[in-house]
């Protein structure tokens, strides 16, 4: 039963959070650019704003169209229910094996794209298309990379894999840490942080998959891909460094996981803004090599975990 | 966790720092990435000393730490300092990740060619005796890939690093005389190729290997 109430309460504290999330990143960005931007705050004024606005569709789009927000958002709601974000242990565990994590990422991520090209707008069609091919590029490195920390911990629950990392008893620590490495390198590419976002109105003017959503709908999809960002990031937590996570169910230790939970996340979060900073946006042709180095980086880790280091 | 996994894991070490200074482009970078591997190195032997009750192993952290740490990576730098920034743009001949796969695949066939070895010595460490073997091999894929002749210098380093570490590994009570062959070898090693190579871009102003070719019949 505790097990049930921490997941709904971490779903709805996820939906409620993220925006804040995305919005610090973009506070941060500008303090970078010495410009006084935005309010961290800012994502709650803008989501409020689009909701209290009609919701437009295009002519010819079809119910992908509007199927896609809620979709994303659910799909999202759900990996929240399973991820080990202040626990140790799945709190559902049947949402919490690899291979059912990457399918639902990979179901929003199709539709995603489905809807953009459905709105029948050119440019966001190719927006679509770009970001479907980054899903495409990813997804294998990713799952080589959680393949070899399932191989090393004997388990695909994600619950599991932690237990075994966070409680420093794998026989092969060094193939641990080179599929850390890799795995965070993919997830870094699924933040859909700059090198690799979606394009926006910010930079150019082609806007992106989103450019034909309005209203609830946008306000949705733009809550849905801040979720979307700490989803990825408490899913590395989960497996690669669930230090300080709670083991038991004790009101102390839970406290102590969502604090320490917190501090990771805030941390990543940090060093993810200076690396998005510092870079440009990838051109979609070079995109592949740097995921082949990723998958690289994941057969080294592979070899590693067959001499048993 | 006994003294040698903790042997393994820094063998593991062994291969990713090697695997990073073939990977850096600009010798500098290398000559302190080397540095890092050759503190790795240094801590294994001393690992491999408290293990195995060798007093020898530490005499020869000592004299490596010396040579390798300090001694090697400063001839390069001083080489790099020399010759300005020349040479950082030369790509190497295999893209990054065909490299790291490489590295991964002899690391793996090392390990399969160990599995055939039975000696009494090796029955605990053979994942770091694999390491120690496929070293041999990384250093003769930097030299081979590396089209910038300094960097190839750290080729055949990473391989001198391997015999040490196979050396440390099969006969750790071996006297500190042989030891001596190995240490001094490095030292008149890098320095000899390190004059060379400057001299070469001081003849022929390029320290490109494809380059070099006036002498091919």
């Amino acid at each position: 039963m505790t097990e049930i109430i921490i997941a709904i309460v971490q779903a709805l504290l996820l939906m409620l959070l993220a925006p804040l999330v995305s919005g610090t990143a973009r506070w941060m960005r500008a303090k970078m650019h010495t410009r006084r931007g935005p309010s961290i705050l800012q994502d709650y004024y803008d989501i409020a704003k689009l909701l209290k606005r009609q919701d437009v569709r295009t002519q010819h789009s079809s119910f992908v169209f509007r199927l896609m927000p809620p979709l994303y958002m659910g799909v999202l709601l759900i990996l929240a229910c399973g991820m080990p974000m202040i626990t140790r242990a799945c709190p559902i565990p049947v949402l919490g094996d690899v291979i059912t994590i990457i399918y639902l990422l990979a179901l929003p991520r199709f539709f995603f794209a489905l809807a953009a090209v459905d709105s029948s707008d050119a440019y966001s069609g190719v927006g679509g298309i770009r970001e479907l091919i980054v899903g495409v590029l990813v997804e294998p490195s990713m799952m080589l990379a959680l393949f070899v920390a399932a191989l090393a911990t004997g388990t695909t629950n994600i619950g599991a894999m932690g237990e075994a990392i966070g409680s420093l008893s794998v026989t092969s620590p060094v193939a641990v840490v080179v599929a850390a490495a890799a795995f965070a390198l993919a997830c870094y590419v699924e933040l859909g942080k700059l090198p690799y976002d979606v394009a926006e109105a910010e930079q150019e003017l082609q806007e992106g998959p989103l450019a034909e959503y309005s209203g609830p709908s946008l306000a949705m999809a733009k809550a849905s891909l801040s979720m979307k960002q700490v989803i990825v990031v408490s899913w590395f937590i989960a497996v690669f460094l669930p230090f300080g996570s709670a083991t038991e169910l004790t009101i102390p230790a839970l406290a102590l996981g969502a604090l320490v939970f917190v501090v990771k996340v805030a941390a990543i979060f940090f060093v993810c803004s200076i690396v998005e900073n510092l870079v440009s946006r990838v051109r979609w042709k070079y995109m592949s090599r740097q995921t082949w180095t990723i998958v690289g980086v994941s057969v080294l880790a592979l070899v590693f975990c067959v001499l048993g280091i | 966790m006994t003294g040698y996994t903790l042997v393994n894991i820094l063998g593991g070490a062994l291969i990713l720092t090697s695997m990073l200074v073939v990977l850096s482009k600009a010798p500098r970078k290398a000559a302190f990435l080397y540095a890092v591997q050759s503190l790795v190195l240094i801590s294994l032997f001393v690992v491999l000393g408290m293990t195995t009750g060798s007093t020898e192993l530490y005499t020869w952290a000592g004299t490596g730490f010396v040579t390798k740490v300090l001694f090697v990576p400063l001839a390069i730098l001083f080489v790099c300092k020399k010759m300005g920034d020349a040479g950082a743009g030369l790509e190497p001949k295999l893209t990054p990740v065909k490299s790291i796969v490489l590295i991964a695949i002899e690391v793996f066939v090392c390990f399969v060619v160990v599995q055939g070895i039975d000696l009494p010595t090796a029955a605990d460490v053979k994942p770091a005796l694999a390491i120690s073997l496929a070293h041999f091999f990384i250093g003769l894929t930097c030299i081979v890939t590396q089209r910038n002749i300094v960097k190839q210098i750290f080729g055949y380093c990473l391989m001198e690093n391997g015999s040490h570490v196979t050396l440390a590994l099969l006969a750790p009570q071996a006297p500190e005389l042989v030891e001596v062959g190995i240490a001094t070898d490095a030292i008149f090693a890098v320095v000899i190729m390190a004059v060379v190579a400057m001299r070469i871009y001081r003849t022929a102003g390029t320290l490109d290997a494809d380059d070099l070719m006036e002498l091919k019949g």
